[in-house]
């Protein structure tokens, strides 16, 4: 088995087909998750027993229960209860409820990691409740919540590899599907390795980046 | 859905359990052994131990299991599917508890070991007595979290066709026609054995002396 | 005149690029509280953690009972650092209690006091215990022996501590701001402890911020000043008549009318 990069070139645009596929359900998934996550933490703060009980239930269940599994009962059990979905849409669902489940958990430490004497101080200096909210709550977020959230972002950027396992027509299934057509397939999976090494090492540059870069801005206006 | 079918989910979750827990045990030992070059301050150790962490941190366990798999045999090593399963998995735990034991060693206060100098402690008494179990003490619950994270992550081994609980529940899904209630027993399962070691992980951590909260 | 409990020469520390300590010379006399006062950041701890060799000195020495300890150096300058075995058995003379206590969380108050005994001196763990429980009832602490460090307020573990470096035997004790992470209410039950052994005449070196301390219990006073030792003395000369301007200056900002009022 002698591994032709030949291979690689001629296949280039179906890898990159696939590429651009694992990027777009990694950065749909990830809004998507940040934004829902965020709901459902300002929900279980602020809307009583009622909405936070069921919404932690809801959120404990999806921590403690594999990606697959739940990928299987959405696209599997899904059209036994009327969602019959594709693979595509079947994975962006699962993969951002996921990620609301744990950006949820991110923003609700969030939350209660401000210091109540920020908000008090911002009381004594006369800002209104949503003055508060904009200039002191949401911005001391940011920053603590920025660190885990990308690394988030990174758990989910791996974890649309196992939609391949659904035929969604991302990197993995593309690679490796090319290597067993050109009888290479350990190659593929190096390359497949590499691929995500890189990517994963990018982001999590790009989020360290964005970390300092905001640090400072802050510091600036502090 | 049957008793019989929960039954066979409940058996294959023993898969699932045993292969975690081999898995957690393989990799802290190879943990030590990258953490112990990452502390050692020397590049030769350092930088290998770095490249490996980066790596199995990078690559989603699903490609990092399939290759193992498929390469194995490919290298001359004829071993059955749930050696490399148990191999994959417990490469991929070494690398994150290696970062957990790097930060426990880390993060015991330097103070605490001038103390023990200032007592005569040699430096090899002073690394045993104080400086080891206070790390472990720090990382235990990075090492409970990891777990939980293994056996969810364990699901993963049913692409190389092991059967564990959530290969059992592909098959039964697949022969009954009931993949609701099947994969939903399965989360269940999951669920439960997550929330017992979670419960485990705090008594046991309560009942270490000593380290404040 | 007998020998210096510890005599510090020429000492001069260097972190990187800043000097901390511009060549100190300074006597510890044997059997005598002496308290090293100054405002924070006049190298006064650092000076404390080189004579336990805590920190390496840049240059000069540490003598510990005619014994050098850490880094010899010839009078060519040249330096040179002494065998660990030999650093560890000059160091067993002295006993050091840290700002921040440094108790191990993993261990009881006994198990703290014995340790050393156990895993240094070989000790039986029942003589090792026994020894250690004798230096609790010293300290007054022998109902709190099974207690772990986060379940005794920070004077007891300051004390605990204490009964950890005297069950050693030491001949000098070291303390590094023994009263500054403790709530003020509890500071005095360390500082009676500490009463307690200047009594019994046990050679101290004290860094604090206690002057009432260093004015009834110190017996030589030195004051440091952004890494000089401006003066040495008997507490009389330094709280009666203080001539350094810098000295006058840092005892008119500490010196609290109680504290006058008890010179």
């Amino acid at each position: 088995m002698i591994f032709d990069v030949n291979v690689i070139f001629d296949q280039l645009p179906a890898i990159l087909r696939g590429a651009g596929v694992t990027i777009l359900l990694w950065i749909a998934a990830t809004i998507g998750g940040a934004f829902f996550g965020f709901l459902v933490a300002v929900g279980r703060r602020y809307g009583g027993r009622l909405v936070n009980l069921p919404l932690g239930f809801c959120v404990e269940i999806l921590r403690g229960t594999p990606f697959l599994i739940q990928i299987f009962l959405l696209y599997y059990g899904g059209p036994f209860i009327g969602l019959a979905l594709d693979p595509v849409p079947a994975g962006l669902m699962g993969l951002t409820v996921y990620g609301a489940a744990y950006y949820s958990e991110i923003f609700r430490s969030g939350f209660a990691a401000i210091p109540v004497g920020h908000i008090e101080a911002a009381q004594c200096v006369g800002l209104t409740q949503g003055q508060i909210i904009r200039r002191i709550l949401l911005p001391e977020m940011t920053m603590l919540v920025l660190p885990p959230s990308v690394n988030m972002a990174v758990i989910i950027l791996k974890e649309t590899a196992i939609l391949s396992i659904i035929t969604v027509p991302e990197l993995t299934l593309t690679v490796s599907a090319i290597g067993s057509q050109q009888y290479a397939f350990v190659e593929s999976l190096f390359l497949l390795a590499l691929i995500y090494w890189a990517l994963v090492e990018a982001a999590g540059r790009l989020g360290h980046l964005a970390e300092t870069r905001l640090s400072r801005y802050r510091f600036s206006q502090s | 859905m049957s008793l019989k079918l929960f039954e066979l989910l409940l058996k294959a979750s023993l898969y699932t359990i045993g292969i975690s827990l081999i898995s957690i045990l393989i990799g802290f030992a190879i943990a030590i052994l990258l953490s112990g070059a990452m502390l050692s301050g020397r590049k030769f150790f350092s930088a290998p131990a770095q490249i490996f962490i980066s790596f199995f941190r990078g690559v989603p366990l699903l490609v990092q299991l399939l290759l193992i798999y498929n390469l194995l045999p490919v290298i001359g090593i004829n071993v059955p599917s749930i050696v490399a399963a148990i191999v994959g998995l417990s490469l991929c735990t070494a690398a994150y508890q290696a970062e957990n034991l790097r930060g426990g060693f880390a993060s015991v206060p330097r103070g605490l070991i001038e103390s023990a100098e200032m007592v005569g402690f040699t430096p090899g008494q002073a690394f045993r007595r104080i400086k080891v179990p206070i790390a472990l003490r720090l990382t235990f619950p990075a090492l409970v979290n990891e777990a939980i994270l293994i056996l969810k992550a364990s699901s993963l081994v049913s692409v190389v066709g092991i059967v564990e609980l959530t290969r059992m529940a592909q098959d039964l899904a697949g022969s009954t026609f009931l993949p609701l209630e099947i994969f939903a027993s399965a989360g269940l399962i999951y669920l439960v054995i997550n929330l017992v070691v979670a419960r485990a992980g705090g008594l046991i951590e309560r009942s270490l002396p000593g380290i404040p909260r | 005149m007998s020998l210096p409990a510890i005599a510090v020469k020429n000492l001069v520390k260097q972190f990187g690029e800043t000097t901390v300590l511009h060549g100190i010379d300074l006597d510890i006399p044997q059997g005598k509280v002496s308290c090293l006062i100054g405002p924070s950041g006049s190298g006064k701890s650092t000076l404390l953690r080189c004579m336990a060799f805590l920190e390496e000195a840049t240059r000069g020495t540490i003598t510990i009972d005619g014994e050098v300890l850490g880094f010899s150096e010839s009078a060519q300058g040249v330096r040179e650092r002494l065998p660990a075995a030999t650093n560890r058995a000059i160091r067993s003379r002295i006993g050091m209690v840290f700002q921040q206590f440094n108790l191990w969380p993993h261990m009881t108050a006994l198990g703290n006091v014995s340790e050393a005994l156990k895993t240094v001196h070989k000790m039986s763990r029942k003589d090792a215990e026994d020894l250690a429980m004798a230096q609790l009832v010293k300290v007054g602490l022998e109902s709190r022996a099974g207690h772990y460090p986060a379940q005794l307020s920070g004077g007891q573990q300051q004390r605990v501590a204490i009964a950890r470096a005297l069950a050693l035997k030491p001949k000098i004790m070291l303390f590094d701001e023994p009263t500054s992470s403790l709530d003020p209410e509890l500071t005095g039950e360390v500082l009676n402890v500490m009463r307690d052994l200047a009594a019994e005449g046990m050679t101290m070196v004290v860094v604090s911020h206690e002057i009432g301390f260093a004015a009834t219990v110190g017996q030589q006073i030195s004051f440091l000043d952004q890494g000089k030792l401006l003066f040495t003395g008997a507490p009389s000369d330094v709280f009666r008549k203080p001539r350094n301007p810098r000295l006058e200056q840092f005892l008119d900002t500490y010196l609290d009318r109680g504290a006058s009022m008890l010179v």
